[in-house]
């Protein structure tokens, strides 16, 4: 712990809880960020992390993250990084709280729903085999590079009805984007350019629409016909979605498919099991997802004074309920720090919890699964082409990997 | 048995998917039965059922005996 004193808050004394001091933008080595969260919540149920102007809560255990997600009406999404109370973007609707909020969701659901996704899954596969083909003869490859980027990219812009062209474009914004999200703040200038040309793209490809026509499959044209309170979605709004959808669609899957074929190259036991019985890819999935959470921790602001685990919130606090800490409290969890590739009882909280649960995650499991079914068809053995350390980008941002080097036998 | 599901249905989808003998979902992706009439469970699919509760990242999912 880099610190452990009480100290004072803005004035009002902070009791009984540790104060510390982490920024979680920095690169670490892989892995340290889960050890982080285990330290933390098996130290204190609470923090409070000062932290450049201001300050926030940290709540490190899986009771108290459910109570957050359960109980939106005191904990708004109206920040949803505790660093950046006030943040220069607004994901709509992750930013909007009641009674607004499931408006735009009963907008964006069906787009993305189970269904949905069903439907879309033969294009899926054969975006995900597109990928994989030509990797295949080489025998080694940058994972993250060469698959992870590209492939959840192009199934999202196919699912959109965006050519799949621009998949190197918005691959450059979502790196911008994310260079500065976690609160480092020499990716605050990458971040606002690439904002800002994202939000030119879309209100191009929306004026396209209104001029040429509405077109099949194509989510602009949906978007445009939506009704919010019996009116059109206004431009800003449209805006707003367009870039969350984009943001939380391709840097989230990539970085869990990375951390799942990390794990796969170092565990041919697993690479098997999911060979013999492809059946449970879907529960390897949900425990990727519980395992190697990359929401290290989900900001929230606090609504009004309440007493709260033991800590007394203030109206205009922010808080930060640690999924990291939540995804294997052992107080929640059966074997909470092992990898149990088959667990069935897994709510974790990988796509979060409450009405703000992950829009997209019927979509981003299907690519994984995808991912996992069609890489292990043609390429059932591999391991990290690299002995040297992989880092991690900051938990703030959510975390990544940026490199995931593997190698394997080619057949003649 | 009978499964009931809440009104704190999310959509999360992890029901019909380990149960697709016991649940459905609707358009947007919630279970059919949100906060509606329970299901009878038969009495080989208890095991599931009881995996169904313990994966619902709601805690929306009840079993009555």
């Amino acid at each position: 712990m880099e610190s452990s004193v009480i100290a004072e808050r803005r004035g009002t004394e902070v009791t009984g809880c540790p104060v510390m001091h982490h920024d979680f933008s920095k690169t670490r080595q892989m892995g340290d960020y889960w050890a982080l969260a285990n330290e933390l919540r098996e130290t204190c149920p609470h923090f409070y992390n000062e932290y450049a102007e201001g300050g926030y809560w940290v709540f490190t255990r899986h009771d108290a993250v459910n109570d957050i997600y359960k109980t939106p009406e005191i904990f708004s999404s109206a920040s949803i990084t505790p660093w950046e109370p006030d943040p220069i973007y607004r994901f709509v609707p992750t930013q909007v709280d009641a009674p607004d909020h499931i408006k735009y969701r009963r907008i964006l659901n069906p787009w993305f729903s189970p269904k949905a996704m069903e439907a879309a899954a033969p294009m899926i596969r054969e975006t995900c085999r597109g990928f994989i083909e030509p990797i295949v003869p080489k025998g080694e490859c940058d994972f993250f590079e060469e698959f992870a980027l590209r492939f959840p990219t192009a199934a999202f812009l196919t699912v959109i009805g965006v050519p799949v062209s621009y998949t190197e474009v918005f691959v450059g914004w979502v790196d911008a984007f994310f260079g500065g999200f976690g609160g480092d703040p020499e990716g605050a200038a990458g971040m606002a350019t690439a904002l800002a040309e994202m939000r030119v793209f879309w209100k191009e490809q929306l004026d396209d629409r209104r001029a040429e026509g509405r077109r099949e499959g194509d989510l602009f044209s949906y978007l445009l016909d939506a009704k919010f309170d019996d009116e059109p979605l206004d431009d800003e709004v449209l805006l707003d979605m367009c870039t969350v959808l984009t943001l939380a669609g391709l840097d989230t899957t990539r970085a869990e498919l990375a951390y799942m074929f990390h794990h796969l190259a170092l565990h041919p036991e697993h690479r098997q099991r999911l060979i013999e019985d492809p059946e449970i890819i879907p529960l390897a999935v949900e425990e990727t997802l519980r395992y190697y959470t990359i929401i290290f921790g989900d900001g929230r602001k606090v609504t009004r004074d309440v007493e709260f685990h033991g800590v007394q919130l203030k109206k205009g606090d922010m808080v930060y309920g640690l999924v990291s800490g939540a995804n294997r409290d052992p107080r929640h969890w059966e074997h909470a720090d092992e990898f149990v590739i088959d667990r069935k009882k897994n709510n974790h909280f990988g796509f979060a919890s409450g009405p703000h649960r992950c829009l997209g995650m019927h979509l981003a499991r299907r690519e994984m699964a995808i991912a996992v079914d069609e890489w292990l068809k043609v390429i059932p053995d591999f391991e990290p082409a690299t002995d040297a350390q992989l880092f991690e980008r900051g938990g703030g941002a959510m975390m990544s990997l940026s490199t995931l080097p593997l190698r394997w036998e080619v057949k003649p | 048995m009978k499964l009931c599901v809440s009104e704190a249905c999310q959509g999360h989808g992890r029901c019909y998917t380990l149960a697709p003998q016991l649940l459905s979902s609707d358009d947007e992706g919630f279970v059919t039965i949100r906060a509606g009439d329970p299901v009878d469970v038969p009495d080989d699919l208890h095991d599931l059922a009881e995996e169904v509760e313990g994966t619902c990242p709601e805690n929306a999912i009840s079993l009555i005996d």
